[in-house]
């Protein structure tokens, strides 16, 4: 098979392509931290989330110095809770479910965007630095309602934050 | 040598009828798309949010199944018989998988248009992905699956033609045309058998109430295991027109027969062990999984890579053989006032755009940005909705009056249809890009949200909207031009001096390719090691988390959705009030 | 069905203008990927990091 040198070149310089997008990839994992959406949590019967600890109560905890967990439940056509109170400067984790059918959990306008599966809990940890207001919107189709399903995620000036039930 | 209804008037006549099922379905899914862009946009609403998805699921299903399959068996039908130069073996074989195809259809079609009936207690309002526990009434399931059998036994249609050629042509190389419709069909049996399995062991026995729940993450996964290979399967027919016809139209030679069974072979072997690319942002599914499956999917690009070379350098080859000169001059020298060069080489051009978002989508981690946007409703109609449906709408001024023995009814309507899905595309395809840059989510009726807006650093929603609706409405259209034109030129009279049948010489041939490449045993093998290599830790990491069954959950039809709503909505006011 | 000017064989034909467009598009896809990369992507607000603690 006698290949043209022209084209020989442009396969060498694919071949430099397609492994400067993977090291590009690698480089924002390793290097800059992006993490995925993983498998660390077990997964629960989505009809029994009332009896989860986390999510029969969907709430945000304070858990560390500036760390907080966040416990979202998807449901057709909702987010719980809503809205989402955090102050600025903190580190934040949510842990998102779904009560019915599958959903999406995702921050307008950011990176901070998952998909939410009946049965299984997606984690999900952004570093939130100044306050404001970002809308959440749900982007996988879930039935009549989806295009109503919307949240609010508040980011509070640090010194104005207050948790319920928390000196 | 002679037009093809007249060497093979019985297999002319399948190719007609599998075009006007793709036609039918091409026409009343562009009127759709055109219905979506102004409901999304705002510029016209005459229904309700809720139909909206019933109109979004028939978009979806006509578009990416109907239309484009049956388009591809025309032609694959057209490709084996012309270049093995023989028939089909048997024609009432050849019909049943046809009459198949169109059961199917039919079939899951009904329950999807009940959904527009409030009244009727049906519906598969689930989109084209029928993500579970989403549930479609059981006709849809088993409608897909009929249609799925009948492209399965298409394909051993064409492969039993093959090998009884083969018994006769003992020494000779597998034709171009046979090779590319051979490997395509392999690994759409090895990707199609996913869906099969999702379908038969959990979706169809569950609609049917035999099982009462089903693992979410299991059936999503075959449903991507299969549903990226698909995307192949829409577009090596359209690699196959740009092989076999763009070089003869623009006045050339193919460059390389070698390397179009190379890539044809590549496809075969790296298109299913992908399918988690879909999944990157799924819980359930650990990183690792994710990082192999994205460096299998950039490897590829390298077949597209590729065949933008070969097919480039042969219109190259066509422009300079035509007078063309200079580094880029000879690009004047193509047949631009040809409509089946100008499509072509425009979804061409589109594709090479398209390579660039589907880049980003690959990349495993930058696609927090964009997945589910309209970002990704931008790639893909620049994919299967340019690159595959303006191929097959400009091979199809070629194709219309060989199976017919008549004369394309007017050329210069065919070159404004084309340009006019170019333009419309580019203002359609480039906003969806960006609005999806913004986070306004895809399969969203009316993404126009109480509590936020999108925030535009350039521009603004609102011309963002404008130019998707003027998109679409020039989309739609070149729908209608393009109709118009076959309708008109089917109804036309016979000609008797009609273009031969005829495809692209090679610049350098099939003798020049390695036997190997014919291998189709041993390439076989090597898709089948490599999927079992990618999927059997992910789907037994899924089942050992949640169960063959899912971890609990119930069924969610999405049965007359929009009557349920106005009912609770009107028991709502009723409390209140 | 086309006039050709001359006839160009294996040999002696050089592909130059697909490697010059070719060249071109691989500029543009290195300069798109690099700007939506670190412009769009990285930063971008709220971006995903591993688990803390
Ligand atoms: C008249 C031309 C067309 C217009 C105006 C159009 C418009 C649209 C719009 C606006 C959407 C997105 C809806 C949403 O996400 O809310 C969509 C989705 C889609 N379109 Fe098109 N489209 C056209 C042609 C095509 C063609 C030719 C194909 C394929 C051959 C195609 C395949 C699809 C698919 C697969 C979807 C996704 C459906 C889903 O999300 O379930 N479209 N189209
Ligand atoms: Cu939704
Ligand atoms: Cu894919």
């Amino acid at each position: 098979m006698n290949i043209h040198t022209y084209e020989k070149l442009w396969l060498a310089a694919a071949m430099v392509l397609i492994v400067g997008f993977i090291a590009t990839i690698t480089y924002g994992s390793v290097g800059v931290g992006v993490a995925m959406i993983d498998d660390s949590e077990a997964t629960l019967d989505p009809n029994d989330l009332g009896e989860d600890e986390r999510f029969a109560e969907p709430r945000v905890e304070h858990v560390g110095d500036n760390e907080y967990e966040a416990y979202v439940v998807a449901r057709q056509f909702i987010f719980q809770p809503n809205p989402i109170e955090v102050p600025a400067g903190s580190t934040v984790t949510f842990y998102v479910t779904s009560a019915d059918v599958i959903h999406s959990f995702s921050i307008v306008g950011t990176n901070a965007n998952t998909m939410v599966i009946p049965g299984e809990v997606a984690t999900m940890t952004v570093e939130i630095d100044e306050p404001g207001e970002y809308g959440i919107l749900c982007n996988e189709y879930c039935g009549a309602g989806h295009h109503d399903m919307e949240g609010l995620l508040i980011v509070h000036p640090e010194d104005e934050f207050d948790l319920e039930g928390e000196e | 040598m002679s037009a093809y209804v007249d060497q093979f008037p019985a297999e002319a006549r399948i190719v007609r009828a599998a075009f006007w099922s793709s036609f039918i379905a091409l026409g009343v899914g562009g009127l759709l798309g055109l219905v979506q862009v102004l409901h999304r946009t705002d510029v016209v609403r005459f229904m309700s949010g809720a139909d909206y998805y019933t109109v979004l699921t028939l978009h979806g299903v006509l578009l990416a199944i109907t239309f484009t399959i049956f388009f591809l068996v025309g032609i694959f039908t057209w490709a084996i018989t012309t270049s093995l130069d023989r028939g089909l073996e048997n024609l009432r074989f050849t019909w049943l998988w046809y009459g198949l195809m169109s059961v199917g259809t039919v079939l899951a079609a009904i329950p999807i248009l009940a959904g527009f009936v409030g009244s009727v207690d049906m519906s598969a309002s689930v989109l084209f992905t029928f993500y579970a526990p989403m549930q479609a009434h059981p006709l849809f399931y088993l409608g897909l699956t009929i249609f799925v059998v009948g492209t399965w036994l298409a394909g051993a249609d064409w492969f039993r033609t093959w090998l009884v050629w083969k018994r006769e042509h003992p020494d000779e190389r597998i034709p171009l045309p046979t090779f590319m419709v051979l490997t395509t069909m392999l690994f759409w049996y090895l990707s199609s058998l996913g869906v099969a399995l999702s379908i038969l062991l959990f979706l169809l026995p569950w609609s049917l109430g035999i099982w009462e729940q089903v693992n979410a993450l299991l059936t999503r996964t075959l449903f991507w295991y299969f549903g990226h290979a698909v995307v192949y399967f829409w577009l090596m027919p359209a690699y196959m027109m740009w092989y076999l016809m763009l070089p003869k139209i623009s006045g050339g030679k193919l460059f390389s027969d070698p390397l179009a069974r190379v890539v044809f072979v590549l496809f075969l072997i790296l298109s299913t062990p992908t399918g988690i690319h879909h999944q990157y942002l799924d819980p359930g599914i650990a990183e690792g999984f994710k990082f192999i499956v994205m460096t299998n999917t950039f490897f590829l690009l390298l077949p597209s890579l590729l065949t933008a070379f070969t097919v480039v350098a042969s219109m190259e080859h066509g422009a300079r053989q035509r007078g063309g000169t200079g580094y880029f001059g000879w690009l004047k020298a193509l047949p631009w006032r040809d409509p089946i060069f100008t499509g072509m080489a425009l979804a061409g051009l589109m594709f090479a755009a398209a390579g660039f978002s589907g880049m980003i989508n690959a990349g495993m981690n930058i696609n927090y940005l964009v997945h589910n946007t309209f970002w990704v409703v931008g790639h893909f109609h620049l994919t299967v909705g340019t690159a595959v449906a303006l191929t097959f709408m400009a091979a199809s001024y070629w194709f219309i009056p060989q199976v017919t023995g008549k004369r394309l009814w007017n050329k210069s309507v065919a070159l404004w249809q084309v340009l006019l899905w170019f333009v419309g595309m580019t203002f359609m395809s480039n906003a969806m890009h960006r609005a999806g840059l913004l986070g306004v989510p895809r399969r969203t009726a009316e993404p126009q949200y109480a509590g936020f807006e999108f925030e535009a650093g350039l521009g603004s929603v609102a011309e963002l909207d404008a130019q998707i609706a003027l998109g679409g409405t020039l989309l739609f259209v070149s729908v209608v031009l393009f109709l118009a034109n076959v309708v008109m030129t089917a109804v036309g009279d016979r000609i008797d001096d009609l273009p031969d049948n005829e495809y692209a010489d090679t610049l350098s041939g099939a003798d020049d390719a390695p036997l190997v490449l014919d291998n189709l045993k041993l390439w076989t093998a090597i898709a089948v090691v490599l999927v079992i290599l990618a999927y059997t830790l992910p789907l037994l990491s899924i089942i050992d988390r949640g169960g063959v069954f899912g971890p609990g959950g119930g069924a969610f039809p999405m049965v007359a959705e929009s009557l349920r709503l106005v009912v609770v909505a009107a028991v709502d006011a009723g409390v209140i009030g | 069905m086309t006039e050709l000017e001359r006839e160009i064989g294996h040999d002696e034909y050089d592909p130059i203008g697909t490697l010059a467009l070719i060249a071109v598009y691989s500029a543009i896809l290195v300069v798109m990927w690099l700007f939506m990369y670190f412009v769009e992507f990285l930063g971008n607000d709220l971006t995903v990091v591993g688990v803390i603690g």
